[in-house]
């Protein structure tokens, strides 16, 4: 307890002292008048001081003024001690910053009472300051940390202008972070995925899932996924991240490359609305699932709803911040109320949703984030840029032995380099049903003398599989040769199987008339699929073309 | 491995899931997938949301199927299908035979 005794009269300070020392404050410190009073505490820092109020030059009243203002926020205790006695004298101590006064002749056991009061102020005042000096620094840092968030969040949740001439959306948090995610990608196919959802809370706890929920939604979407997978794969990740209590509410659709028909997977959030060109709410897709994050991969459900929109026709998603807005008769929006908008003004957009929003609120506080998302069905331009198709010309040459043919699986690592290494990914379905048929006419009817025929039947269809299991095994010489040469020029592959069998004889019909027929079909589908197709050798060799 | 599926609560329909690939490979799992423990059912639904790559012995497994089923089964349903998928049930006219959703 460190004690400023100032008075211009050494007996008076000497007296004071000594006063203080027997009552245990050895920690003091004198001025003799205002001016070194002053230089004194900015000095020692005191934690109380007794002030004179008739000093020469500065009096006390002057004094207390300037020592409350160098305290900063810290309560310094200043007692006056005075021999007058007049209220108005007394009266004014006080509002100059005096905090108590002690009457000449001082009583010392009264002195000692007020120094210890007013030290108990002091310290609860440091306290105080030192408390929420810790809270603005730890405000300031989480700041900073925030800011670091929000820019990686930004960044990483960003949805491409590409699909703002298709989807109509906004995302509204309610604090500085969202637990409401949007998200549209493209599929490789030409169409739309988007994923609404809305996590459990909101601020930044409930955001930090966002970003695995991204990521995978992105990769998912690039390589052409079905939303059953999708759902599947983000509720794994969202298992094995999330504490027990939070879990996401999502919609995921997914927009066929015509515009029109649209799938959609909804656990948890609000319904979705079909609205058709004029207003009517056609069709709803409620949730049909749990949300995200908190079944077991078992107990998971992933059915999807398909539905054929018609140009024109909106498709309407929005997290429940919405609908659960409450007016100052805290009644909530409700799914009516958001459909009735939607009838009385069947071309709103998004934004017109938001002002009606803001205006049924009437100045009421917003507690949730606010997501909605409008889907116009229209022809899409293509939204793919094509893959970076390769330029080079390239011959690729398997040729395969017996040993080979037993253990590998050659059409799909042929699949891997065309679509991989030429970039040809567009194609992956097609070629794959071509090469397919080509290497299993080649092996099944060509190397292995397997006989169609016995196709026709289920039994005789278990019977061929053995059959072909049997004589695979078994089989000593053979080869099959595929050539694939690749015409960047006329953007083409032209194939090549040829095969070592004795041959056989090529089934024509030109058009699939007959589709009991159990075989026969799949050259049907290579004369469809290709430009061209031809047999030679007597159906050892086959050359086709594929159109890129 | 054998082929996911379904009965529905009333045990008269039966869905059976595929996977990426409905090739000859498949010829053993989709044949008990739609064999075993099939008393009772009227209606069944091949599910193809998963299934990118399919060739001619898919057809030849759907048709065998469903001659085999035809006796009891009014309904056959195919649901889900991928574009790519879609294009070469189209080829093969397989409207005419299964309800294509």
């Amino acid at each position: 307890m460190r004690i400023l005794v100032v008075d211009d009269e050494t007996i008076n300070r000497t007296l004071l002292v000594n006063m203080l020392e027997q009552q245990g404050y050895t920690d003091t410190f004198e001025a003799q008048n205002g001016t070194i009073a002053i230089e004194l505490a900015k000095r020692v820092k005191p934690d109380l001081v007794l002030l004179d109020v008739v000093m020469p030059v500065m009096d006390g009243y002057e004094v207390a003024t300037q020592l409350k203002k160098i305290a900063d926020d810290i309560y310094l205790p200043i007692i006056f001690i005075t021999a007058l006695e007049n209220e108005e004298s007394l009266v004014k101590c006080f509002e100059v910053g005096g905090d108590d006064f002690v009457a000449k002749p001082i009583d010392k056991v009264i002195l000692a009472a007020k120094i210890r009061a007013h030290a108990r102020t002091r310290l609860l005042s440091k306290k105080a300051n030192e408390q929420n000096k810790q809270l603005s620094f730890y405000r300031n840092s989480v700041e900073r940390e925030h800011k670091i968030v929000e820019h990686i969040f930004a960044n990483a949740l960003s949805v491409d202008k590409l699909f703002n001439r298709y989807l109509d959306y906004c995302l509204h948090p309610a604090s500085d972070f969202n637990g409401d995610l949007f998200l549209a990608s493209k599929s490789p196919s030409g169409g739309i995925y988007f994923l609404i959802g809305d996590f459990t809370g909101h601020g930044l706890a409930s955001a930090i899932g966002a970003l695995p929920v991204s990521q995978a939604f992105q990769t998912m979407s690039r390589k052409g996924l079905s939303l059953m997978e999708m759902a599947e794969t983000i509720n794994q990740t969202l298992l094995m991240l999330l504490p027990d209590d939070m879990f996401f509410a999502a919609a995921i659709v997914n927009i066929s490359n015509t515009g029109k028909q649209i799938d959609i997977w909804n656990g948890g959030m609000p319904s979705l609305l079909l609205q058709d060109t004029n207003g009517n709410i056609v069709k709803r897709f409620p949730s049909r699932h749990m949300s995200l994050g908190i079944l077991e991969s078992h107990e998971f459900e992933s059915e999807v709803e398909r539905y054929d929109m018609t140009f024109g026709d909106r498709l309407i998603a929005f997290s429940d911040g919405i609908v659960e807005l409450e007016n100052p008769l805290y009644e909530m929006l409700d799914d009516d109320g958001i459909e009735n908008w939607l009838l009385g003004q069947p071309d709103i957009s998004v934004e017109g949703i938001l002002d009606k929003a803001n205006a049924y609120l009437d100045g009421m506080q917003r507690n949730d984030d606010i997501t909605m998302v409008i889907f116009t069905s229209q022809p899409f331009e293509p939204l793919i840029k094509r893959g970076l198709i390769s330029k080079v010309p390239v011959k690729i040459v398997i040729d395969l032995n017996a040993k080979h043919i037993q253990s590998a699986d050659p059409v799909v690592d042929l699949l891997n380099v065309l679509t991989s290494q030429l970039g040809l990914c567009d194609f992956h379905s097609e070629l794959f049903t071509v090469l397919s048929e080509l290497y299993n006419n080649a092996l099944d009817h060509g190397v292995l003398e397997l006989d169609s025929a016995l196709k026709e039947t289920d039994t005789g269809l278990s019977t061929y599989f053995t059959l072909r299991e049997e004589k695979l095994r078994t089989l000593e010489f053979a080869s099959i040769i595929i050539s694939v040469e690749y015409h960047p020029d006329e953007s083409i592959l032209a194939i090549q199987f040829k095969d070592s069998g004795s041959g056989f004889q090529q089934i024509h019909t030109s058009k699939l008339e007959n589709i009991e027929k159990s075989y026969g079909r799949g050259i049907l589908l290579v004369n469809a699929l290709c430009e061209s197709v031809e047999y030679t050798n007597r159906g050892n060799t086959v050359d086709i073309v594929f159109k890129i | 491995m054998s082929l996911d599926r379904e009965f529905s609560g009333d045990g008269k329909e039966l869905t059976i899931y595929l996977d990426e690939r409905f090739d000859f490979g498949k010829v053993q799992d989709f044949r008990l997938a739609y064999s075993e423990g099939n008393e009772g059912i009227n209606s069944v639904v091949i599910n193809l949301q998963k299934t990118k790559y399919m060739d001619s012995s898919a057809l030849g497994m759907l048709l065998n199927m469903q001659k085999s089923l035809n006796d009891s089964v009014t309904s056959f349903k195919i649901i889900h299908c991928r574009p790519q998928v879609l294009k070469i049930l189209q080829i093969a006219r397989f409207g005419k035979k299964f309800d294509i959703a």
